[in-house]
């Protein structure tokens, strides 16, 4: 059978007979399809597959962020330094006296300054914690298109990308015939696809099986006359 | 394992063959790093371990159902707010007969209270043990004369986001809005400069970046609740989904 080139190709087939042309090459045109939306799909694949990786083991690192704090220790600013003294005192503790900082608040105990680049330099007492961090390459940005939180026009582009994927799994189904198609190979590697979540939530109980016996951990333990002493003020 | 076929003599098998050793390469490397992965985590969980066998003074397990402990929090992302001292004003509203609005310097003249209390994210890890110093929500009631017929407390955050929680759990002794951890101001990505903490709830309620805590008669369900979330989140019942 003739390989279709592209998508076009396949429209450009229309015209008399073309139901006839349709029914005998119908999975040419599923396969050029197939690889055309394949090419579009692979950046959106890229992002999506990686930041979700990511993303999937934000309980492990952060996924957007590199962030280090540092504490020093420094005799406290005296209560009757002036404000621009008090900055000044706890810029050149840090080390940051070479920056203009866009903010400085002085507050209860506190001398906070917080400098363009985002880092924070905070007094308390007589200790200074700088707080600095820098993006991650490439899953700054991935991440933030992943997760469609508040960016309402890419969610409509992701909800498209979503489209192209079912298309490209279903179509994937129907491309090869035969022993290497739904006859048998690509039957059971559907089934081993599909067993796959559906032994996790069997396995794993669904939903809800994270439910914890309310007998042993849903309410404090009470004694029998209801009465829990309870420790002295300190 | 079937031995190498001569590519040589057949080289149309060579494709089929890259493609076997190429899958059993993936596999091979697959286990080995969830291995080593799950090695790492277990040597590491001595916390984990410890906290289990402690109690809390209700008589609950310290450590939730399905948590594992980690020294510092994580953090997990969400919509930040600008972490400006400057412009942080905290909004306290809603069913009130003196609703106010408080500066930064404002916040840290009101009564303040430093509180030992773990917290429990619904991911499941668990920081055990940090000081917060803030103001308790009771104390913000309080001071807005909280009318008698509020039932649930809207902690609301930049952005738009939001937490619903009861009243209860809202005004309980280690419930505050806080400012400082372990003697530490709150870096930007754990909600600099002013953030809420429920301890008894999982962490999710406790709300990054916070602008207002808004007293209110009717539950609505916040950002992570409408999205799948439990309503309620407590972690010893693991209400992590609703």
């Amino acid at each position: 059978m003739a390989e279709i080139e592209t998508a076009a190709q396949v429209v450009s087939a229309t015209g008399s007979g073309w139901r006839v042309k349709l029914k005998k090459r119908w999975r040419a045109w599923l396969r050029a399809l197939h690889r055309d939306i394949g090419y579009v799909a692979i950046g959106f694949t890229v992002i999506y597959a990686l930041s979700g990786i990511a993303m999937n083991h934000i309980d492990d690192w952060d996924p957007n962020f590199h962030a280090s704090e540092r504490t020093l220790t420094i005799a406290p600013v005296p209560d009757d330094a002036t404000d621009e003294d008090a900055v000044k005192l706890v810029a050149t503790a840090a080390g940051t006296d070479g920056d203009t900082p866009t903010e400085t608040l002085r507050a209860g105990d506190e001398v906070r300054l917080t400098y363009g680049s985002g880092t924070q330099v905070t007094a308390i007492g007589d200790t200074v914690t700088v707080q600095q961090r820098s993006s991650r390459f490439f899953f700054r940005v991935a991440n933030w298109l992943h997760a469609t939180r508040g960016k309402e026009a890419w969610k409509y582009i992701s909800d498209v990308y979503a489209v192209l994927l079912l298309y490209l799994a279903i179509s994937g189904l129907f491309m090869i015939k035969g022993k290497l198609g739904l006859r048998w190979r690509g039957t059971l590697l559907v089934g081993l696809g599909l067993a796959g979540p559906l032994a996790y939530i069997v396995l794993s109980g669904g939903p809800d099986a994270h439910k914890a016996d309310p007998r042993t951990a849903g309410e404090p333990t009470r004694p029998a006359d209801g009465i829990r002493m309870l420790p002295p003020e300190p | 394992m079937s031995e190498r076929p001569d590519l040589d003599r057949y080289p149309e098998l060579a494709p089929r063959w890259d493609r076997r050793q190429f899958i059993k390469s993936a596999a091979a490397g697959t286990l080995l790093m969830a291995a080593g992965g799950t090695l790492v985590r277990i040597a590491a969980d001595d916390l984990t371990k410890k906290a289990r066998a402690d109690k809390r003074s209700d008589g609950r397990p310290r450590l939730p159902p399905g948590q594992r402990v980690l020294e510092n929090l994580r953090a997990m992302g969400g919509q930040e707010g600008d972490g400006s001292v400057k412009t942080f004003a905290l909004k306290v509203y809603g069913l009130c007969k003196t609703p106010f609005e408080v500066d930064y310097a404002g916040l840290l003249k009101l009564p303040t209270v430093t509180k030992a209390a773990d917290v429990h994210c619904v991911t499941g890890w668990s920081m055990l043990g940090g000081e917060w110093k803030g103001v308790q929500v009771a104390t913000l009631a309080e001071k807005a004369g909280v009318r008698g017929e509020a039932r649930h407390v809207i902690f609301e955050a930049a952005h738009g986001f939001t937490a619903n929680v009861p009243m209860k759990e809202a005004t309980g002794d280690t419930s505050l809005v806080t400012w400082r951890l372990n003697g530490k101001p709150f870096p930007l990505q754990h909600g600099a400069p002013v953030r809420g903490l429920i301890p008894d709830l999982y962490f999710w309620k406790s709300a990054k970046w916070i602008t207002g805590v808004r007293f209110v008669k009717d539950d609505i369900p916040g950002f992570w609740e409408v999205r799948g979330y439990h309503n309620h989140a407590d972690p010893w019942k693991e209400e992590r989904y609703g």
